[in-house]
């Protein structure tokens, strides 16, 4: 476990302006809190060490040792991470092609992980897609349908785990995006913990959005209704309710959240499964399995017909790696000119000139 | 000692905002004034209802109306709602015939819960009130008002156990007709019930026979 | 309060009565037939025991919305015949002065009293502000009584006098009077008149045409002052050592006087009439005099006022005048710092007269200077327990850092003051006047053009929102100042003891009275209101923080009736489960009682975890909430009686 305390998290991270919001910091103590998608020490904690600290993925962060210790491996692939295989998906139920993300592969595998008794909670990011998402923790497939949908803002969904693995003993699905699971692999640090995290499925997020986004949103009125946001790759962010509104790209950039600027992960490298979109078609998701208890997860879905998965194209393999290395390389980039808000990262000569040099196919 | 002339009495009511110190020192004065002693009492409310130290001067006299105020190493009894309030107020305004009567439970200063002040050890306080006064009375008002049936009325247990204690110019019997014109039925019930046990007490570890004392 | 000694008709019986009752008394024995007053300690229990028998006396009492209001209202039933008084703390008379000085030019008719209570030491106030300077600037009379008895005598002298000059007297009351408690002698009751009537021909109006007249009428007071009774020497005819007290100062220095055994060298001169001086009384012991020592509450106004006159003496002998002026009456905070006490005047009175006294005796001061103990911690002002306050101010800290733009409280008075300190987590930034935290946050709002980003909250009490923030929130609401006003409402006027306000739906007699709600006052201003329970710690942080998101002059009413008030009964009490709360081990660094602070949950060191004191424990719950493990829950009381 990382040691530090909680003034330590309020310089390196807090005012810092570094915090993802991933919320695995909350619910151990009554000094901080967090609203409106912003994490603060709402009365000085004077105490020297903290699990805030332990836990958080912003006080520092070393992909090396996260790979040995959460994959068993070294590195398989310098922009994908370790993974077992790479797939297409969908979820072969048409209730929840209506309301999530184009294949629904997230909302499926957490399901089917419920239902079959594999978990008996979930852990998801609820509410509509105009307004902060709340955490919920879902104990059935109606519940997890209902958090169903992509939300682009940085909700602290990792809230109620603290609770969970205090007031309980079994074991839950945490549904995080890549900072969200790198924290819950600091909570599994702890041995108390270890076994509690029986699946981990981790979505691909290359930025969140800041609060100022709502606000975005409530300055124009006929953003607040729509149900649904996305991102497709034809560009701009589309608003959906029925009919849709499209913004330019450019008007929601400058408010993507300014810690996700110097992330590293934008797939979850260390989750059981990784889940993102093809930008290729919209009915299914990329699926990344990268753990034996993914592995299972996801055979058992497919075996049970919750799930369909194919083949990943071949000829899309260089256009995702290509995607992830660009993130990869501007972050790396900063990380050379000695910019303050990368010195959370602890990343090898080796991996860094492997992100720098490697990978010919995506140049 | 009840009923003997004393020309000149002295009390001061030690306590913490909100135990009840006005209501006590009220008593004993209209006790007093009634039993022919003109009476002065001063006190400071307000803002000490808010967890501060809060005293009661209760200053009696045969002859003229005393001012509002003990001076310092001129009291006769403290009455203690409260055992650090009792020391402070005694170490102030004692001297060497001081007697005391206290109430032990105590109740933490601020300093004290937020780790900014230690509280005495208790059994070091009553150690030290000893060793400073003339006679130092122990009286769980607390426990007795929990007894008569609402644990806020050790106020009224205290000045019963005063009242019994024999060092006040007067009978407890005095006090009878105070507490029924001064409360309503239900209050008078718990109260009265209250101030009996105090007398008791006192009674008893004083042994003073109870029929001198009350 | 001895309402049963108040209402007493027959003369001489003595009873027991507090300063402030006394005070009531007197007025009742003088035929008053109107009271209006705005709490303040120490003033407040005058009214208040005033209005609990205004029915059956058959006189109007009211608690007015503020001081000012109070004096117009007072001095409307001067002029239509009628006895009438006003009471007020010295911070209220600020408030009714503008009114005050206009009254003194335009005079008055029937018997006008305004007693305004001084709080020296400021048990129970924000400042040591001495009023007779106020009252002289606008030419009224002083009264000040040295004894409880003495309150009760000087009131209807009082009304005589501000009939026979036709000017309100101003009776200057000191805590150490208003909530001390003494033997007083009856008088007779006498009823108010029934033949109220404004003369059609008398006008009131203040023109500087009557300044002359008001002069004329202090030379008048001055004069009745010369014999008043109130006024009396007692030691040796030509004593060289001489004691000018008034107010407490006088029970001190006699006592002074006699401890140190000096009565045949003291003389004490007692002065109950303080402006304007009785100049011929004053200067006749002057002449007998070679050292003057003064004892007065708070400010050396006597002593400069005797300095003047001596210095206008065409006969005088050198004379040495001891005072706060030259710090030879002090405190241990200094001169003028701080309410007189005993031991001030005995150690003056020594220093006079080069004797000694000793206190405590008997080695009781070594004793207790070798005592085996720490130094004994002190007791701060803090929330009581289920205060909703502590559970408001908890909100607010927390919504303004979860915000993060560094937001500023401005405070009021009121019990919520209490918001600078320890228990309110020193959340509050400025504190002034009443009704001031709106004002000072509407100019804070309107700095954005000057740079200024950080979101305003003031903070008022709901009797402070009636008595002065709705001007300031109508300024605020005209120049769409940005702030965000969070009123305390704690369904009663809490620091002065409980007395109704227009929200209450109660008047001061006790009748009912047609509620007029905060949120019906701010809503007709056009402003957007939220109302939440303060105990309810999320929903209210949540309210503030997006209050604090919004644009415009926003009200929040965070409402929670006082712990102390009688109705509010204590069903249930918090009760820490051992078993779940971890001390030290759980990471909350003690924060229930640590930084939460309520009195009721304390720290068991033998056990190493939180404990509830089930005396002091209200039952209010918000420990509950914050507690990060689920240790304290709620358990039903028994109905306990009182």
């Amino acid at each position: 476990m990382k040691r530090g305390g909680p003034a330590d998290l309020e310089a390196r991270v807090l005012s810092a302006d570094l915090c993802t919001g991933c919320g695995a910091c909350l619910g151990h103590c009554p000094y901080l809190k967090t609203l409106g998608e912003r994490v603060a020490f709402v009365h000085p904690c004077s105490l020297t060490e903290g699990r805030c600290f332990a836990v958080c993925p912003r006080t520092s962060l070393d992909p090396d040792e996260l790979d040995r210790r959460v994959l068993g491996t070294p590195r398989l692939d310098v922009f994908l991470g370790s993974y077992r295989r790479l797939l297409w998906s969908r979820s072969l139920d048409a209730d929840i092609h209506g309301r999530a993300q184009y294949g629904g592969t997230t909302t499926a595998l957490t399901a089917f992980a419920l239902e079959s008794g594999t978990v008996s909670a979930a852990v998801l990011t609820g509410g509509g897609p105009t307004s902060f998402p709340q955490p919920v923790v879902a104990r059935d497939r109606d519940a997890v349908l209902a958090a169903a949908g992509t939300k682009y803002s940085a909700c602290p969904t990792l809230v109620p785990v603290a609770g969970l693995l205090r007031e309980s003993d079994e074991a839950f699905a945490v549904v995080g995006r890549p900072c969200q699971v790198a924290a819950l692999r600091n909570v599994q640090a702890n041995p108390k913990n270890a076994h509690r995290f029986a699946a981990v499925i981790g979505v691909f997020c290359f930025w969140a959005l800041a609060p100022s986004f709502y606000r975005f949103v409530a300055a124009h009125g006929v953003l607040t209704r729509a149900t649904k946001i996305d991102i497709p790759k034809e560009g701009g962010v589309v608003f959906s309710n029925g009919r849709t509104t499209t913004v330019p790209l450019d008007e929601i950039r400058p408010h993507i959240r300014p810690a996700c600027q110097t992330c590293l992960d934008p797939t979850a490298e260390w989750a059981d499964v990784s889940v993102g979109s093809t930008e290729h078609d919209s009915a299914w998701n990329t699926l990344v399995v990268r753990t034996a208890r993914g592995q299972a997860l996801v055979d058992a879905a497919v075996a049970a017909g919750a799930l369909e998965t194919r083949p990943y194209p071949p000829d899309r393999i260089p256009i995702l790696r290509a995607a992830v290395a660009g993130k990869k390389r501007r972050v790396m980039a900063a990380v050379d000119e000695g910019d303050p808000a990368t010195r959370y990262l602890s990343v090898s000569d080796d991996t860094r000139a492997a992100i720098m040099a490697g990978g010919r196919d995506v140049q | 000692m009840a009923g003997d002339p004393v020309d000149r009495l002295n009390v001061v009511i030690a306590g913490v905002g909100g135990q009840g110190n006005v209501v006590a020192s009220d008593i004993l004065a209209t006790a007093l004034s009634r039993a022919g002693f003109r009476v002065s009492v001063g006190e400071t409310f307000g803002a000490s209802q808010r967890g501060g130290s809060v005293m009661s001067h209760v200053r009696t006299a045969r002859d003229a109306t005393p001012g509002p105020l003990v001076p310092k190493g001129l009291v006769d009894v403290v009455l203690g709602f409260e055992p650090l309030e009792t020391l402070r107020v005694l170490t102030d305004y004692g001297q060497s015939r001081t007697r005391v009567l206290v109430n032990p439970r105590p109740i933490y200063p601020l300093a004290v819960q937020i780790g900014e002040g230690t509280y005495p050890d208790p059994g070091a306080l009553l150690e030290s009130l000893r060793a400073l006064a003339a006679d130092v009375l122990v009286v769980e008002g607390t426990e007795l008002a929990r007894r008569a049936g609402e644990v806020k009325a050790q106020n009224l247990a205290m000045l019963g156990a005063l009242a019994g204690s024999g060092w006040l110019p007067i009978a407890a019997e005095t006090f009878d007709a105070v507490l029924a014109d001064r409360f309503g039925d239900d209050l008078l019930r718990v109260n009265r019930a209250a101030f009996r046990l105090g007398i008791e007490e006192a009674s008893r570890i004083s042994r003073v026979p109870a029929s001198r004392a009350g | 309060m001895s309402l049963q000694a108040l209402r007493i008709p027959t003369p001489g019986q003595v009873v027991v009565l507090s300063g402030n009752e006394a005070i009531a008394r007197g007025a009742m024995e003088a035929g008053l037939g109107y009271a209006a007053a705005y709490p303040g300690s120490p003033s407040s229990e005058i009214l208040a025991s005033l209005a609990a028998v205004s029915r059956e006396r058959g006189f109007y009492a009211e608690w007015s919305t503020n001081e000012k209001v109070a004096m117009e209202g007072a001095a409307a039933a001067s002029y239509a015949g009628v006895r009438s008084i006003t009471i007020m703390k010295a911070d209220g008379l600020n408030v009714a002065m503008d009114f005050m000085t206009s009254l003194a030019y335009a005079g008055t008719r029937a018997g006008m009293v305004i007693v305004v209570s001084d709080d020296p030491g400021a048990h129970s106030s924000t400042k040591e502000e001495d009023t007779r300077y106020l009252v002289r600037a606008a030419h009224l009379p002083v009264l000040e009584a040295a004894t409880v008895d003495e309150a009760k005598t000087m009131v209807p002298w009082a009304f005589e006098l501000s009939e026979a000059i036709g000017l309100p007297v101003v009776l200057r009351n000191v805590t150490r009077i208003a909530h001390a408690r003494g033997s007083v002698t009856l008088g007779p009751l006498t009823p108010p008149t029934r033949e109220a009537r404004f003369d059609p021909n008398a006008r009131y109006l203040t023109l500087s045409l009557f300044h002359p007249v008001l002069h004329a009428r202090i030379e008048e007071a001055r004069a009745r002052f010369e014999t008043a009774p109130f006024n009396r020497y007692t030691g040796p005819a030509d004593a060289a050592r001489l004691v000018v007290a008034c107010g407490p100062g006088w029970t001190y220095a006699t006592e002074a006087v006699e401890l140190l055994g000096a009565k045949g060298e003291v003389g004490v001169l007692k002065l109950g009439t303080t402006w304007p001086l009785p100049e011929r009384l004053v200067a006749s012991h002057l002449t007998h005099a070679r050292e003057v020592l003064f004892l007065e509450e708070v400010e050396p106004f006597l002593e400069t006022e005797v300095k003047s006159l001596w210095a206008q003496q065409t006969e005088r002998g050198p004379v040495r005048f001891l005072g706060k002026a030259s710090a030879h009456v002090a405190g241990p905070s200094g001169p003028s710092i701080g309410e007189l006490t005993p031991e001030i005047a005995i150690k003056a009175i020594a220093a006079l007269t080069g004797r000694e006294l000793e206190v405590h005796g008997n080695g009781f001061a070594e004793r207790a200077a070798k005592l085996a103990l720490p130094d004994l911690p002190p007791r701060a002002l803090a929330f009581c327990a289920g205060c909703p306050h502590r559970a408001s101010y908890w909100a607010i800290k927390s919504a303004l850092e979860l915000d993060g733009r560094k937001g500023v409280v401005v405070g009021d008075i009121g019990c919520y003051t209490l918001g600078v300190m320890q228990t309110g987590y020193f959340t509050v930034k400025t504190v002034h006047a009443m009704g001031s935290a709106v004002g000072l946050a509407s100019g804070f709002g309107k700095l954005g053009l000057l740079g200024f980003d950080q979101p305003v909250v003031a903070v008022v009490g709901d009797s402070t929102f009636y008595h002065a923030a709705i001007p300031a929130l109508v300024n605020a609401r005209y120049n769409d100042s940005p702030l965000l006003l969070v009123v305390l409402d704690n369904c009663t006027t809490a620091m002065t003891g409980h007395q109704p306000h227009p929200g209450t739906g109660r008047s001061a007699a006790g009748d009912p009275a047609p509620p007029l709600p905060i949120e019906a006052v701010a809503r007709g201003l056009g402003l957007d209101v939220d109302i939440q329970d303060p105990l309810r710690t999320a929903e209210a942080v949540e309210s503030v923080y997006r209050l604090l998101q919004t644009d415009g002059t926003k009200v929040l009413i965070l409402r929670s009736p006082c712990a102390l008030l009688p109705s509010t009964k204590r069903t249930h009490r918090a009760v820490v489960d051992p078993a779940r709360c971890v001390g030290e081990s759980c990471g909350c660094n003690r924060f229930c009682n640590r930084v939460f602070s309520c009195p009721a949950l304390v720290w068991d060191g033998e056990r190493g975890c939180a404990r509830v004191d089930d005396v002091l424990c209200a039952g209010c719950g918000v420990c509950v909430d914050l507690c990060p493990r689920g240790a304290i829950r709620l358990e039903e009381t028994a109905a306990i009686a009182g």
